[in-house]
This record gives structure tokens, sequence and C-alpha cells, in this order.
């Protein structure tokens, strides 16, 4: 409920330039997710060493 | 602190239209280069060594947990951003970011940086992290800034552990060389913030904020520079009488230390009108580039194998 007691009305549509921004947000979103798996990665590759590799198959 | 940035006029729902340079500048960039920079000099003098990739993935963790303490403190600082000149156009008060996004964008991120620093490093580096985001964005934000005119210098601490978390993510304990570093940046904090304070106190005191030059005066606020300026020269010295700055740290540390001491006086005789701005201005661009000279220096020495060695006087 807004402050005056009325249910929040729906924002406006957006705009071209608004859809634009929000994409480009998306994107920048994507590309820091994918850093952080090869962030993970490559960390827990040095942390564990070659022992990474002594495990049964 | 009031949530009128989270509702729109005519009750409307808000919709961010922020975008990725936004939630960047909620970090404040510029607090997070001086962080990387203090912190990896902490981890370059500290006694021991950690293999490169942790030590860059320690590093990222601490910048990220520092602009997330800097992103909080955009967050709850944002009534009083808009009515000062100098962070009126910061994401929040300009509308392009919801303070709930701010919150949650501050908070996800300070989590995230502390857990990862404890998985790369150890449980005290993670913990002195923590304890900095909650120093930097509870103690001094919500507590200290709008009731002391001490906030500067009691908050200061915030800006100056990063050496000491640098040195613990090396050495997993703290040591004498980080508390130096730790002392020059916590004395650095109010000739620096004061020099802008005399400036600025117009704003500060249209957003209600106790600045020193707001609750003391000027002239109080000019002594107190020179005061500090004084007690922080010495100090900045210590590295080289400790054997972890070199001959090119003792030189610029001097050299530079007197140049802080007589601005800092220039501050306090010129009183009034545009000589006045002036000094204030010129202690106050100087003092960055005094700070990120030091550290830059003791990291060469340290970390690019520059270092001259002098005879350890103390230490």
């Amino acid at each position: 409920m807004s402050d005056n007691g009325q249910p929040p009305r729906a924002p406006a549509p957006f705009s071209g330039e608004d859809m634009a921004r929000r994409r480009r947000r998306s994107i920048a979103l994507a590309l820091v997710l994918a850093g952080l798996v090869v962030f993970f990665f490559v960390v827990t590759l040095v942390k564990t060493g070659p022992a990474i590799l002594n495990r049964p198959l | 602190m009031s949530a009128a940035f989270d509702t729109h006029t005519e009750g409307t729902v808000a919709v961010s239209t922020g975008e990725a340079r936004d939630f960047f500048a909620l970090l404040k960039p510029r607090v997070m280069s001086l962080v990387i920079l203090t912190a990896l000099t902490g981890m370059a003098t500290a006694p021991g060594s950690v293999h490169p990739v942790l030590a860059a993935a320690a590093l990222l963790a601490i910048a990220v947990g520092a602009g997330a303490s800097g992103c909080l403190n955009m967050w709850y600082d944002a009534d009083i951003d808009a009515l000062m000149s100098r962070t009126a156009k910061r994401p929040i008060p300009s509308g392009r970011i919801l303070r709930s996004e701010a919150l949650a964008f501050g908070l996800t991120l300070s989590v995230g940086a502390v857990l990862v620093l404890g998985l790369v490093a150890n449980m005290l580096a993670a913990g002195l992290l923590a304890f900095t985001i909650f120093f930097y964005a509870v103690v001094y934000s919500m507590w200290l800034k709008r009731s002391t005119p001490q906030n500067i210098v009691i908050g200061g601490a915030a800006g100056a552990f990063p050496p000491m978390i640098g040195e613990a993510v090396v050495t997993g304990h703290l040591g004498w060389h980080s508390l130096v570093l730790f002392a020059i940046i916590f004395l650095w904090t109010p000739p620096h913030f004061w020099a802008l304070a005399l400036v600025k106190s117009g704003d500060y005191a249209r957003a209600g904020i106790p600045m020193m030059p707001n609750v003391a005066g000027p002239a109080a606020t000019r002594r107190q520079i020179v005061l500090y300026s004084l007690l922080m020269a010495p100090v900045a010295v210590l590295p080289a009488l400790m054997g972890f700055g070199g001959l090119i740290y003792l030189v610029a540390s001097v050299t530079t230390g007197l140049a802080m001491i007589v601005l800092a006086f220039r501050v306090w005789r010129r009183t009034e009108g545009e000589p006045a701005v002036k000094a204030a201005y010129s202690l106050f661009g100087f003092s960055i580039f005094y700070l990120f000279l030091l550290f830059a220096v003791l990291l060469a020495e340290n970390g690019l194998g520059l270092m001259v060695s002098l005879p350890k006087v103390f230490g």
C-alpha cells in the first residue's frame, strides 16, 4: 500500500532507453557471474594444489 | 535517514534504472583504489609470502569488502548526501539507484567478501575485514558521523585497517609493521578531511553533520590540523627506522612529511578569503598524493626489490 492508503500504481512502461539500460545491466551481471566461476575454479586449483588429481575415478 | 529515496510520488511503484556503472559508483572506487594500495603494501611488508594467485584473490576480497562498506554508507547517508554539493550526484540521491537496491547490494557483497577472504586466506583476515565493514557502516556512518566532531578521527580507523588485513593474509597474525602503517593512515585522516571540511563547512552545516569546523570553529580546526600533521610526519618515517622501508622511503617520507607540515602551517596562518580556501585545497590535494606516495614507495621497495637497506634503529 502507498502512503495515501491506495494500492501502488504500476510503473510507466519502459522506454527504449530504459530497456537498453536494463539490457546493459543484465550483460554486466552475466559477465560478473562468469568471472566468479573462473575465479572460484582457479582459487580451488591453487588452494588444493596437485592433490586435486588425487581422487578415486 | 528517511525512506524518501524508495517511494515515488503519487504511490507509483519505484523501478530501478541503474546501470552497472552506477552500482560500481556505489563502491566508492577512489577510496577502493587507496584500500587496494594500502592492503597490498601490508602484504608486501609482512614477514612471509603467499601464493600470488591467492594474494590477488585476497586483495579482490578486501577491495570488494571496502566497496561494500562504502555502498552501505551511501545507503544510510542518502538523505544527507542529497543536501551536499559534493555528494548530491551520487547514484541514490540522483535517483538512479533505489535505497533498497543499495542495501541489498552492500550486504551481499559484504558477506561474499568476508566468506571469500576466509576461504582463500584465514579467519583472522576475514574477521578483520568483517570488523572493518561493521566499523565503517555502523560505528562511523550510523553513529559517529552525525553525533560528534571526532567522527572522522575515530572513524578513520576503518580506513586504516587494510594494511593489517594484508599482513594477516600473509602471516595469519598481526605484527608491528602493519600497526605502524595503521598509525600513519589513522593520523593522516584528520588533516586530510578537516582541510576539506574547512572549505565545505556550509555543506556540512546544511546537512547537520557536526564536523570540527562547524562545532569547534575554524581556528580550533586549523590548530588541530597542525597538531595531527606534526604527529603524523615523524610516525611516517618509522618504516625506514624499523627496517621495512629503505633509503628511497626515508627520503620520500622526510621531504613530503615536511611539505605536509608546511602546508598545514599555511592553513593555520591564512584564515580569510581566497588564500584560506587555496591553502586548504592545497593541503587536501597534497595529502592524497602524500599517502599514495608513501605506500607506493614501500610497495616498490618491498615488492619489486628496490630496497636500499638502512641500519635498523628499532623494531
